[in-house]
């Protein structure tokens, strides 16, 4: 076996046992709080029915399904973002608040434009909501470049700027004034700044994330820009020397990033709920975050840990709705494995895997452990 | 296989159902003969009294009551099912609704605001014969859920129903109502002639209803009465509910400025007040609860808690699940109780006087000949 | 530099505190008013003082840290849980402090030894302390009926607490009382003590703090677990000084606003400290002027420790930076 296809499977392996592991951790939660050793076989059963609800509740029925994979398109989407970023050498935590801003501005050009065709309007309202994730997510990779603020911290910061930006908006110039309406919300948008229905109940951006998804997969690893900006990601240094604009990469770096989470938003916006609400994006950033470096910040595998996290959330449900736990446990599992991924030594030390060869480099270790696997070079 | 958490639920529904059943609010409760008189609704040419003209008894009700278990499931609004306010309230009521029946009863707890319609649909395609949603960001969906099924009996908490759908019961409350109670209350107890209210968010309407049914309250008691209202606005939707510090903190500025009645309203953020309230003991400063009795809800706030204004949710949630076991449920809005609770330990701080007025007022707001004008929402 | 801006921020300060005199009314004093807002400045700065003080240790041992709102949360249960079965408070506060050192040590594990990225592993103290502590509240609090052993007692200093205006500073309870001891002691071990020389040259140049014999990691290690424990008693703020329960999520975001309150002092005590009075005190302000009938854009009030935290970064007014080896794990050759 030679290296390169070793590691390959071993980077594959990893997350497969984090999350098993995960899962066995979660079980024994579950365990301890159940009926215990007076049920059957010690309440081992109340966890398998525990995890059996699980899986129903995201993939037993044709509705349930939907629903997951319903959930997966903002993951796919902000999981990307996050990928992005961190490939450029950014931390973007800050997919929520971008996600905000996309689906406020997509939904304000979805109601006040009405008289064009959906050809027009739809993509229209798509972009404005990437334009306004791009501009939201550029000024952290802006403010990184020329003044060295870090982004990490500016995005955090963006978040809870988002959140109020939007609360004032909603409640004022953005809110629906229909008297029927006390909530603050927008209206509905036009009907042509919607996306279709693809079959009854699942809209059509799940074609447009996995065009998405191609298209990031491309940009980054066959153009020279995506070249660049994983060689500034890597060693900004060495990238300089190169003759890379790593100011002008790292704010494209974060002006994407926030690009795909607006876009997320707008499609939130466009496809289910066809308004901006308030708060409905709480959450989405850590998530988001969870699943980039689940998915080893690849394409394939941000789409596989999105289907994932939407699986389990969507679940929850219905292990709730059997078990009658607090679905907290969804979150505590979510950490553990994000735990054992970003700390894979412990997953290598419990199945006594051998070392990793990127060792040397924890940054990279964590943050883009099998580079270049799927560039094929 | 017997469980803890069985037994654990069981114990706690107790007290709270003494507690709905048994007392009674001292300023004569009797809201219930009032038809439905929709809370100044936006569109009052049709006060929905009309409740659909499929008479519900007639709808086979001998196999409901003698063979089939009733299955009651229950959606919370964005929290969790024990978190000692609405939530809670209402699924108290579908417990004891479900336990008056013999039936059996589930919650599912919502995360995220995304999920209402997959979390409804959970009991849907498990068959559940009456379904509870609470709060009214869950209306819409509710009614969607609602239209699609209809065999299945929903109860919307806190959803106005604009157009009845004939097997959705939208239980609401006139919380401006029980915001003048308590408003004439304070203004006639305070010494020191200033009162104040700390609130949750403004863009949450029952909230809102709540305070400006206060700051009306007041008003009309003592006109000159010195008014401190404060909302939790400054956070988003997600954490003003949650904030128990913020609470207490402007409960203590306020009393600091000699406000010697404080309201506190809105989930823990209400309870911080409370709180608050109750480390100024000493000063004489009085507290007022929200939504149930909170005397028992909010032990450590005891020695000064006046009273609370009361919009029993436990109860309408129960009497509305009995009604479709006896095959009396009716589609529309549904007025659930609202006013003040017990005095308990402060009782002596209420004049006879006082109660007289209070009694006085409250059957003109229920005959309708005093309004408290506040809006549904704020616009 | 940094007395410049400590000036500034004890100026805007002294303003919020002047608005007083514009608030009051006929029948309040002026006084009343300063002293009350003074309290509730206060009241909202010693949390976030603590957060931002324990971020300071960990940061200026060149560990970045965002978790320090899942530590705090999670102390803030540890203190409750603590303070319920034993009925005893000062139990509760070490029980907090405990559940603090033991976040505090996974974050130094996960970046010191296993040279995890240390904002990932901030994520993952956050998401975990969010999803235990909601777990545990709804299934051992809530279903055992536990509860809270009360409020840790005002300590007041006799004759200063009845002073007009500053009566408030000179009787507060112990945590709040700590944390203003906490701002000079931290600044005296950070500045001036050898423990503290060598914590700055771990956080500024790992490597040559190597090289003149300084252990990296075991420095890194202490600093960290010295922060949560401050984190710690922050946390036990929630739950045995302000409110006696405790509500999922209840630190409501203010380990990020501690965070931001970091940046804004300059990774200094005094500064954070600082920092800290002034978003307490627009707190202050935002609710005294609702209180007097003034209506404020809510939403806006709410931007402003963020907004501030951005701008200061940006470098436009008074550039603050990081210590120059935070988020950059540390390995011996």
């Amino acid at each position: 076996m030679t290296q390169a296809v070793r590691a390959r499977l071993i980077g594959g392996l990893i997350p497969s046992l984090a999350i098993v592991t995960a899962l066995l951790i979660g079980g024994v939660i579950i365990w301890a709080s159940g009926p215990r050793i007076d049920g059957p076989w010690f309440g081992i059963w109340f966890v398998v029915e525990a995890y059996q609800a699980l899986i129903e509740g995201a993939f037993g029925s044709r509705a349930a399904t939907i629903d997951t994979v319903l959930r997966m398109v903002p993951y796919v989407f902000t999981g990307l973002a996050v990928m992005v970023g961190f490939r450029g050498g950014m931390f973007n935590i800050g997919a929520e608040g971008q996600l905000a801003v996309g689906a406020l501005a997509s939904a304000w050009v979805g109601f006040t434009v009405t008289s064009l065709p959906l050809v027009i309007h739809l993509p229209l309202v798509l972009l404005t909501g990437c334009l306004a994730g791009a501009i939201w997510g550029g000024i952290a990779g802006l403010l990184k470049a020329r003044t060295g603020a870090h982004e990490v911290i500016t995005t955090i910061m963006l978040n809870y700027v988002g959140g109020q930006l939007a609360a004032y908006l909603l409640n004022g110039v953005l809110r629906d004034r229909s008297p029927l309406n006390v909530i603050a919300q927008t209206p509905k948008v036009a009907e042509t700044a919607r996306l279709p229905d693809l079959v009854p109940g699942l809209h059509s951006g799940v074609i447009l994330v996995i065009g998405v998804a191609v298209l990031v997969w491309f940009v980054l690893w066959k153009t020279t820009t995506g070249f660049e900006l994983r060689m500034v990601g890597i060693n900004p240094d060495a990238a300089s020397y190169a003759g890379v604009n790593v100011v002008r990469r790292m704010t494209w770096a974060m002006g994407v990033s926030g690009m795909l989470a607006g876009l997320a938003g707008a499609v939130q916006v466009a496809g289910v709920n066809y308004r901006s609400t308030l708060g409905f994006n709480v959450g989405y950033g850590f998530d988001s975050i969870a699943i980039a470096l689940l998915g080893r910040n690849t394409v394939s595998g941000v789409v596989l840990s999105s289907i994932l996290f939407a699986a389990l959330r969507t679940g929850a449900t219905k292990l709730q709705f059997r078990t009658q736990i607090s679905t907290d446990i969804i979150s505590v599992i979510q950490a553990l494995v994000l735990l054992m991924i970003a700390a894979d030594q412990i997953i290598r030390w419990i199945y006594r895997i051998g070392p990793a060869q990127t060792e040397a480099d924890p940054v990279a270790a964590s943050t883009a452990p099998v580079a270049d696997s799927e560039s094929g070079r | 296989m017997r469980t803890r958490r069985n037994l654990l639920f069981g114990l706690a529904a107790l007290p709270i159902l003494a507690a709905c059943g048994g007392e009674a609010a001292p300023a004569a409760p009797a809201a219930k003969a009032e038809p439905t008189k929709a809370p100044a609704a936006p569109a009052p040419a049709a006060p929905t009294t009309a409740p659909a003209a499929a008479a519900a008894p007639t709808k086979a009700p001998e196999p409901t009551v003698a063979a089939k278990v009733l299955k009651v499931g229950l959606v919370t609004d964005v929290g969790k099912v024990d978190d000692k306010s609405f939530n809670e309230s209402a699924w108290n009521g579908a417990k004891a609704g479900a336990a008056a029946i013999k039936g059996e009863s589930k919650y599912v707890e919502t995360r995220d605001p995304n999920d209402y319609k997959k979390n409804i649909q959970q009991f849907v395609s498990e068959k559940y014969d009456v379904i509870v949603t609470v709060g009214f960001l869950l209306g819409d969906a509710t009614i969607e859920a609602a239209k699609a099924n209809p065999t299945i009996k929903f109860i919307g908490v806190d959803q106005f129903q604009e157009k009845p759908v004939e097997n959705l019961a939208g239980l609401i409350f006139e919380e401006d109502k029980a915001g003048f109670m308590v408003g004439v209350l304070s203004a006639l107890v305070s010494k020191s002639g200033k009162v104040g209210a700390v609130l949750a968010t403004d863009v949450v309407p029952p909230v809102w209803r709540f305070g400006e049914g206060f700051r009306a309250g007041v008003k009309f008691a003592k006109a000159d009465a010195d008014l401190q209202i404060v909302y939790h606005s400054d956070v988003g939707p997600e954490k003003t509910f949650d904030d128990p510090e913020w609470g207490k903190a402007t409960a203590l500025s306020m009393a600091d400025k000699g406000v010697d009645v404080i309201f506190g309203a809105g989930g823990k953020t209400g309870n911080g007040a409370l709180y608050g309230v109750a480390e100024r003991k000493d000063k004489g400063v009085l507290a007022i609860g929200v939504d149930t009795d909170q005397y028992l809800t909010v032990p450590e706030a005891k020695a000064v808690l006046l009273s609370s204004g009361m919009k029993i949710i436990d109860q309408g949630v129960s009497d509305l699940i009995k009604a479709v076991s006896d095959g009396k449920f009716k589609g529309g809005n549904v007025n659930g109780k609202v006013g003040l609770a017990p005095f308990h330990d402060l009782d002596s701080k209420v004049s006879a006087e006082i109660k007289t007025k209070l009694e006085t007022i409250r059957k003109d707001l229920d005959a309708g000949t005093l309004k408290t004008n506040v809006k549904p929402a704020k616009g | 530099m940094t007395r410049g801006r400590f000036a500034f921020i004890i100026g805007c300060i002294g303003l919020l505190i002047g608005g007083a005199e514009v608030l009051r009314s006929p029948d309040v004093s002026a006084s009343i008013v300063a002293a009350s807002m003074l309290a509730t400045m206060l009241r909202f700065a010693t949390p976030l003082t603590l957060g931002a003080l324990a971020g300071l240790l960990c940061e200026r041992s060149g560990v970045a840290n965002i978790a320090i709102e899942g530590m705090m949360l999670s102390a803030a249960f540890g203190a409750f849980l603590g303070a319920a079965v034993t009925k005893s408070l000062l139990i509760g506060v070490l029980a907090g402090m405990a559940v603090g050192v033991a976040m505090a040590t996974l974050h130094a594990w996960l970046s010191v030894s296993l040279r995890v990225d240390q904002i990932v592993s901030g994520t993952v103290i956050n998401i975990m302390a969010a999803g235990i502590t909601g777990f545990l509240s709804t299934e051992v609090v809530r279903r055992q009926a536990l509860v809270g052993a009360g409020l840790l007692p005002a300590l007041r200093i006799p004759v200063l607490a009845d002073l007009p205006v500053v009566g408030p500073v000179f009787q507060q309870q112990p945590i709040a009382w700590m944390a203003l001891l906490l701002v000079p002691l931290t600044h005296l071990v950070i500045f001036h003590t050898p423990w503290g020389l060598r914590l700055r040259s771990v956080g500024e140049l790992p490597r040559a703090a190597h090289a003149a014999g300084i252990s990296v990691i075991r420095t890194r290690y202490t600093a960290v677990m010295i922060g949560g424990a401050i984190a710690g008693i922050g946390g036990a703020y929630f739950t045995l000084e302000s409110v006696p329960a405790f509500e999922p999520l209840m630190t409501n975001g203010r380990g990020f606003i501690a965070l931001a309150a970091l940046i804004f002092g300059g990774w200094t005590p005094a500064g954070a400290w600082a920092a800290s009075l002034l978003f307490g005190a627009a707190n202050a302000l935002h609710i005294n002027a609702q209180q007097f009938g003034i209506p404020v854009p809510a939403q806006i009030v709410g931007m402003f420790p963020y907004l501030l935290t951005i701008v200061i970064l940006a470098g436009v007014i008074g550039r603050v930076s990081p210590p120059a080896a935070v988020g950059t794990p540390y390995e011996a050759d």
